[in-house]
């Protein structure tokens, strides 16, 4: 096949890689190991382009309170002897202990240095006040709620929300690796979805058979997977289709561009690992990650602390992920998320209980960054709910309603957030 | 750090969730197709394979004559009773496991992976050759329970105790019994933050997840004042730290606890309590009917899969007339028709990893080797995070077929360190129906022509046939079933 036609049919047809194993196309296409960049321009013969998704979920209820800090609420400071930190320009806090000034009102944790300049140029957008209209302050029912796209938890799909957004755009020549998630499990917003993969690593995704058997074996667990239709079934088949693709690229010589230094966290090689894929084009469409450790009931800490770290360790990835892209940012969205934030009162173990609304990030080319988007309701006692927390004023699913619709190509948001009516927000602008 | 790969997993929801409805139905019609249920043999389920599979980390050769010689009945009543007695190679192997033997307070110089490490192996080692496999499959479902993360803090140190004082002890014991070992579980009490459970600034994070996860359930109905006034009365719930004292040991400080009353699910906990307030809220939650319903429905599920729903109000009420009773729940589930004839389980990492090790009475240590095979797998023991345990629900499972794979071949081809097979104690008369039989615990049907044809391939090839015919058993399509 000449490079031309390559070009053209540069998605394989899921069918063929099901059925055949290899099929013909992709067999031509894998000649093309070491020009990923020749690859990287032929998505757009077929269809009109849209961005990748890159989900980073914060596990545990992160605490928007001291991450975007609303430093001019003297309830702030009240409410949080141990654990606030000190104000752009307080004059007796060096820069590390002080917080980074965004808007006047807001401030960055200094841990999220990395992100400033991201947002100063517009490519970073900070929601706050946002959340779900879960009132359990339940980790599992507030995180059920938002992977199943919904209100709160109960009847509804009971599907992941990128499961649908992947069905409601679902084609017959989709690639097998439409969706990753980082991570032995599959999180619940890809629950229900197709052509998704849970990976430790891309670099070794790989049969740990000797290598004269390799194909052999291969064929066989392509011979063992075929016939049958249950859940098991399909993820054999899904797996040996990506062991497929996998072959095609050599992730272990991804090297980042502009001198970008991801972390070595699971974060950090996540992101990477990500990048990479995007990078090779292989029909990559969402990417799903994970980062625990955001249940600080104890040791939250102010600037030194488990929150400190964690927040380094997101800003380090996002940072570096945004510089290693470089201009291809203008086909990816990243969203950061949590399920639930944290008590605007610290309790005795210099730490916070869970709370309300928290924050959220969403970073990309297409992103109307630069901003803090939020209806802010305060946080003065007769502001709170009735247990003390920060009230949600922005439903989480109005800002991913938007980035599907304007950034996905997705014309049936109502089929993945059911019942109901996103309220634009004007976030990111709208592919044409 | 590999560990904190742990911290990147979800969390799946708890119980059930309604399908799709209205203006999704198209969406959920596409998602059924994938749903289709596991395909059962055709000549029909062997019921002896099937209960050895359901009670039990899967037979070992032999086990299956010996169960159809003692019969169904005779067979569970015997699992449902443990006499104690160990086999004395796996009392052997577990005696090197330090852990074990000391206090936490006197093992927190051993570095914190090693500890883990001690814990697991000890856990496959009792999986793998444990007599009184109903107990070990119970110690699987209330270590998920009950869970606690071994990397948070020093808890790692403390999990040996709540191993051999909660869930070993109590098992197979009553379930307010377990309750209350658990409540006083220094691992428990360290890994939910009550050591930060003050008067005057409670930590809720117990008090919630007792009733969330260890008893009522989520929507059952307690209120987040509930949540708020159970903190209150756990506050005092610590360890010693005197000198000279049993450290780290539980203790109730008084100079810790909120003595004002509390109300608890519409009881009154009188002002001047001290420990008893605490040991009062867990008698309410032991009695409430959310309790039964709630620990009824996640026995019925763990042994029927989806077809537990059929005796979750049977159980419920057996709970209640016996006080929590765990065999006298359980007893019937098991002799139960849907037992045999519910549809296949997905074997979790630790289950498939552990029915491998025993259908090819393999030998193991239980040590780094085969555990970097149940982290790869995503079920390294001990190392889920959130308190809800690892998810039982299939998808969230199937997106690491590979590593699965990639042990089944390493496990036939003898490449896992401290863990082998004795090919040649297996080896007598060895062919493609033999292979079937061992791992499948049931004769080949219709439906497994395509596995016995790539077996047969594999043995007429050459004289290492076993190795590539064993990976494809292991890693087929039915073998991840029970």
């Amino acid at each position: 096949m000449k490079q031309a036609e390559v070009a053209r049919s540069w998605r394989p047809s899921r069918r063929s890689l099901l059925t055949t194993g290899l099929g013909l196309s992709l067999a031509s296409w894998a000649g093309q190991r070491s020009a990923l960049a020749d690859l990287a321009i032929s998505r757009e013969n077929k269809d009109k382009p849209h961005d990748i998704l890159v989900t980073i979920f914060l596990r545990g209820g992160a605490d928007g309170l001291n991450s975007v800090v609303p430093y001019m609420e003297d309830a702030y400071y009240r409410g949080r002897p141990n654990l606030s930190i000190a104000p752009p320009k307080d004059p007796r806090a060096n820069t590390s202990a002080k917080l980074l000034d965004l808007n006047g009102f807001f401030g960055f944790h200094p841990a999220l240095a990395p992100l400033l300049p991201i947002y100063r140029e517009g490519q970073l957008a900070i929601l706050h006040a946002c959340g779900s209209h879960d009132t359990t302050r339940s980790h599992f029912e507030a995180m059920a709620a938002v992977e199943r796209g919904l209100a709160a938890q109960g009847p509804g799909p009971a599907s992941g929300w990128i499961a649908r957004h992947l069905a409601t755009t679902e084609r017959t020549d989709d690639s097998p690796l439409r969706a990753v998630a980082f991570g032995g499990t599959l999180p619940d917003s890809l629950r229900g979805a197709t052509n998704t993969v849970a990976l430790e690593s891309i670099t070794d995704f790989e049969l740990q058979a000797p290598k004269e058997k390799l194909q052999h074996y291969q064929d066989a667990l392509s011979a063992l997977y075929k016939p049958g239709k249950d859940e098991v079934f399909h993820a054999g088949q899904e797996t040996l289709a990506v062991l497929d693709s996998l072959r095609k690229i050599d992730p272990a010589q991804y090297k980042p561009s502009q001198g970008a230094q991801y972390p070595d966290t699971d974060l950090g090689r996540g992101m990477r690992q990500t990048a990479c894929l995007i990078r090779a084009n292989l029909g990559l469409e969402v990417a799903a990650l994970d980062r625990g450790g955001w249940d600080t009931h104890y040791a939250q800490g102010s600037t030194v602390g488990i929150l400190s770290l964690s927040l380094d360790d997101l800003a380090k990835s996002v940072a570096a992920f945004h510089r290693d892209l470089g201009v291809e940012m203008s086909r990816v969205t990243v969203v950061v998320m949590t399920e639930f934030g944290r008590r605007v009162a610290e309790n005795s173990g210099l730490g916070t209980d869970h709370g309300r609304a928290s924050f959220m990030f969403l970073l990309g080319g297409g992103t109307h960054g630069g901003q803090v988007y939020t209806k802010w309701p305060g946080i003065e006692p007769h502001q709170l709910d009735e247990t003390g927390d920060l009230k949600v004023t922005t439903d989480y699913r109005d800002v991913l309603a938007e980035v599907l619709s304007h950034r996905m190509r997705n014309d049936k948001t109502s089929e993945v957030f059911v019942n109901y009516s996103p309220q634009p927000m004007g976030l990111v602008t709208a592919l044409k | 750090m590999k560990v904190s790969r742990r911290d990147l997993i979800s969390i799946g929801a708890i119980g059930g969730v309604a399908m799709a409805a209205g203006g999704c139905a198209r969406i959920a019609n596409r998602f059924a197709e994938h749903h289709t249920e596991p395909a059962l043999p055709d000549h029909g389920v062997d019921e002896t394979s099937r209960l050895v599979n359901r009670l039990s980390f899967g037979p070992r050769p032999g086990d299956l004559a010996e169960i159809s010689k003692i019969g169904k009945t005779a067979y569970v009543e015997a699992m449902l009773k443990s006499d104690g007695k160990e086999d004395a190679r796996l009392q052997f192997l577990l005696n090197r496991l330090e852990v074990f033997q000391m206090d936490a307070y006197d093992s927190q110089d051993i570095p914190i992976p090693e500890v883990l490490r001690q814990l697991q192996a000890a856990a496959i080692l009792r999986a793998t050759y444990g007599r009184h496999q109903l107990h070990e499959r119970m110690v699987d479902f209330w270590t998920n329970h009950f869970n606690i993360y071994g990397r948070k803090g020093l808890t790692a140190n403390r999990k040996a105790n709540d191993e051999s004082n909660v869930v070993r002890k109590h098992a197979l014991d009553t379930f307010p019994n377990m309750l209350v070992a658990s409540a006083h579980s220094p691992a428990m009490l360290m890994y939910l933050d009550n050591q930060g459970n003050v008067a005057g600034k409670p930590n809720e994070n117990y008090a919630r997840e007792i009733m969330e996860l260890h008893t009522m359930g989520v929507h059952s109905g307690y209120t987040q004042k509930d949540v708020q006034e159970v903190a209150r009365c756990f506050t005092g719930w610590a360890l010693e730290k005197r000198f000279l004292r049993h450290r780290w040991a539980f203790r109730f400080d008084p100079d810790l606890h909120d003595t004002g009353s509390k109300r608890v699910l519409g009881h009154t906990i009188p002002a001047g309590g001290d420990e008893s307030d605490g040991l009062m809220v867990l008698n309410i939650l032991s009695e409430h009917p959310a309790t039964a319903h709630f620990i009824s429905k996640k026995l019925c599920h763990y042994f029927l899969g989806d077809d537990g729903e059929k005796w979750i109000g049977r159980t419920e009420e057996t709970y209640q007339k016996t006080k929590g009773d765990i065999p006298s729940m359980i007893r019937p589930i098991l002799l139960s028709k849907e037992l045999i004839d519910s549809p296949p389980i997905l074997k979790r990492p630790f289950d498939f990893l552990v029915s491998a090790l025993r259908a090819l009475d393999a030998d193991t240590d239980g040590g780094t080797a085969i555990q970097e095979h149940l982290f790869k797998m995503g079920e390294p023991l001990y190392q889920w995070p959130m308190p809800d345990g690892y998810p039982t629900r299939t998808s969230a499972w199937t997106g690491s077929m590979l590593p699965r794979w990639n042990y089944a071949y390493e496990l036939a081809a003898g490449k896992i360190g401290g863990t082998g097979i004795d090919w040649n104690r297996l080896q007598d008369g060895m062919n493609s129906e033999k292979m079937f039989e061992l791992t499948h615990s049931r004769r080949p049907s219709r439906m497994d022509g395509e596995l016995m044809s790539q077996i047969d391939k594999e043995f007429s090839a050459g004289k290492d046939g076993h190795v590539g015919a064993g990976f494809l058993c292991l890693a087929s399509p039915s073998f991840q079933w029970r």
